[in-house]
């Protein structure tokens, strides 16, 4: 017997250093495994985020009670250039946030900060670990102090792809994009059951916190997606378009010309008449270089477009009236997504490229009841204080305050430009020649008449651009068709001293 | 059924279908006009004109029901 235990106990141990450590390593594959119906485990999400084979994980053999730290932190390539990731590791405790896991979410983050790399957060977590009481509050305090601290050194993009509830949900907000897994991902400050609790509130979580929910209506999220590899895809192709941290040198490419046929159309895409909708995507087809690009936002605020894509090869922020929806109107909503697109573009050096036809601020109770005043604001004061090249191009409409908020010069754009067309002025013909002629058009006998009559020489004699531009108000008069050109040469002289032309 | 709603506060302008017409989806069911532009609303999906519950010159509200499509290829 005694012979017996002591080989069985002789048999066991080459488990040596390099068996333990094999083991180990073989736990914590397993133990990040997914649950549920999430698709990939923590580290598969890195791994799909980043270049392959380039993921370094920190830290690996942290852990709370030997169950694992909750989160799976590290670094690696994206195209080649540095990104820092942590992923949520659902797999312990449902990535519910305590001291380890916060730890190892501010490892990260500091190391991004410190080294200037972006930081990608892969979000699955229930919230602040209860269990851990007040050290866990304490945890995510730590990783919002970090969100806010990073916003001024480098890129920070949260993707959703499960529960991102209570605490958890604050640090997407203090990063600059997110993008959400639909019925996949859900972000709120209470579930379902609390809210029941709470206010007697009958929801759904999708209707509380979906994807689509945050897309559409309440801004939360700016991009929707329908899996997990479309949300790491679409976190890439953001990172193409912005420099590593801010003053650093921008991603500039080899400059492609704009799509031929789009190009072709431009001097008759906008139609004449001022009340006719079109499609502001295909002026920026007509414009930007053609390949990649990445609208953000597109379901909120739709009147307005904020879009990343490129020109001359350089990464560029476009802000565009969308006349296709709502007329193109500016609104609180659509005030504080370009706002926050501008101020973004301005923070990383990105050049901030306007197309504007707007027909104004909407009017109204409803709109001033949202605070569109504040909200106007917040577009006048990004403008102002870009300190990116500003360029702007009135393609057709612009008027009133609209007109200022859109990147007008007075507003410090670096270039402004009118197609021969458009119309600026301080108001629109109709509602001006109401104000300027009142008592001609109450004496009159045929008001219908005179009011068209004194509308169209308004336009003619007022709105058109040659008074901006005489006035200084404008660079210059353009064409269509030498909006490209005219851009480009401008976008190398603003940049020239960055020197970091392909 | 698809509700098809106003996407801005505005002035029923032109009625371009009434029930029973038959709509594909991208058709232009109305147009409105809200701050001197001509706003087209159109069908997002194939269908049977049902309820029309506006008028032309009617002011409608952003989110009123401007034309109801019944037995939508949604409904399929």
């Amino acid at each position: 017997m005694t012979q017996n235990a002591v080989t069985t106990v002789h048999d066991a141990a080459p488990a040596g250093p390099r068996d333990v450590l094999l083991q180990r390593r073989a736990e914590r594959a397993v133990r990040v495994e997914p649950r549920g119906r999430r698709e990939h485990t923590a580290r598969e999400r890195a791994e799909m985020l980043l270049d392959a084979g380039t993921f370094v994980e920190m830290t690996p053999m942290r852990s709370s009670g030997g169950a694992g730290s909750g989160v799976v932190a590290g670094w690696g390539l994206v195209e080649g250039r540095p990104v820092v990731v942590a992923s949520h590791d659902a797999a312990v405790a449902s990535g519910a946030i305590g001291p380890v896991l916060a730890e190892g979410v501010m490892k990260a983050q500091r190391l991004a900060i410190e080294r200037g790399y972006p930081i990608v957060y892969v979000n699955d977590s229930g919230g602040a670990r209860i269990h851990d009481g007040i050290f866990a509050l304490h945890g995510c305090g730590g990783i919002f102090k970090l969100n806010v601290e990073a916003q001024q050194v480098v890129p920070q993009i949260s993707v959703i792809v499960g529960p991102c509830a209570g605490a958890a949900a604050y640090s997407p907000a203090l990063t600059d994009w997110t993008i959400m897994v639909r019925e996949q991902g859900h972000m709120f400050l209470t579930g379902p059951e609390i809210v029941r609790a709470a206010t007697g509130e009958d929801a759904t979580a999708e209707a509380i916190g979906g994807a689509d929910m945050h897309a559409i209506e309440s801004g939360v999220a700016h991009l929707a997606v329908d899996s997990e590899a479309e949300a790491l895809d679409a976190a890439r192709r953001l990172l193409s378009f912005l420099p590593s941290h801010k003053g650093g040198a921008q991603n500039v490419q080899d400059a492609r010309p704009a799509d031929e046929v789009a190009a072709q159309a431009l001097p008759h895409l906008v139609p004449e008449k001022s009340s006719i909708v079109f499609d502001m995507h295909e002026l920026l087809d007509g414009v930007l270089d053609a390949g990649d690009r990445l609208e953000l936002m597109p379901d909120h605020g739709r009147s307005m477009l904020t879009v990343l894509g490129r020109l001359d090869g350089r990464p560029v922020g476009v802000v565009a009236n969308q006349p296709a929806a709502r007329g193109g109107i500016l609104d609180a909503i659509s005030a504080v997504k370009a706002a926050r697109f501008v101020e973004f573009c301005s923070r990383f050096g990105l050049p901030v490229v306007t197309f504007v036809d707007v027909p104004g601020f909407l009017p109204g109770t409803v709109e001033e009841r949202r605070g569109v005043i504040t909200h106007g604001a917040k577009m006048l004061k990004a403008y102002a204080e870009a300190t990116s090249p500003v360029l702007t191009v009135v393609v057709r409409k612009a008027y009133g305050g609209a007109y200022i908020a859109m990147g007008a010069s007075s507003l410090g754009a670096d270039a402004s430009w009118a197609w021969a067309s458009s119309e600026i002025a301080v108001m629109g013909p109709g509602g001006a020649v109401a104000l300027l002629h009142r008592r001609a058009l109450q004496a009159s006998d045929d008001p219908a008449e005179l009011r068209d009559r004194l509308a169209a020489e308004y336009r003619e004699n007022v709105a058109r651009p040659y008074l901006a531009a005489e006035a200084g108000i404008v660079d210059d008069v353009i064409l269509p068709e030498e909006t490209r050109s005219t851009m480009v040469e401008t976008l190398r002289m603003l940049t020239h001293e960055a020197g970091h032309r392909g | 059924m698809a509700e098809v709603r106003a996407e801005i506060v505005g002035n029923v302008w032109k009625l371009l279908v009434a029930e029973g017409d038959a709509v594909s989806a991208g058709d232009t069911l109305a147009v409105l006009e809200s701050m001197k532009m001509e706003i087209p609303v159109h069908a997002p999906v194939t269908g049977v004109v049902g309820h029309v519950p506006v008028a032309e010159g009617q002011i409608v509200q952003e989110g009123d029901v401007v034309v109801v499509i019944e037995g939508s290829s949604t409904d399929a």
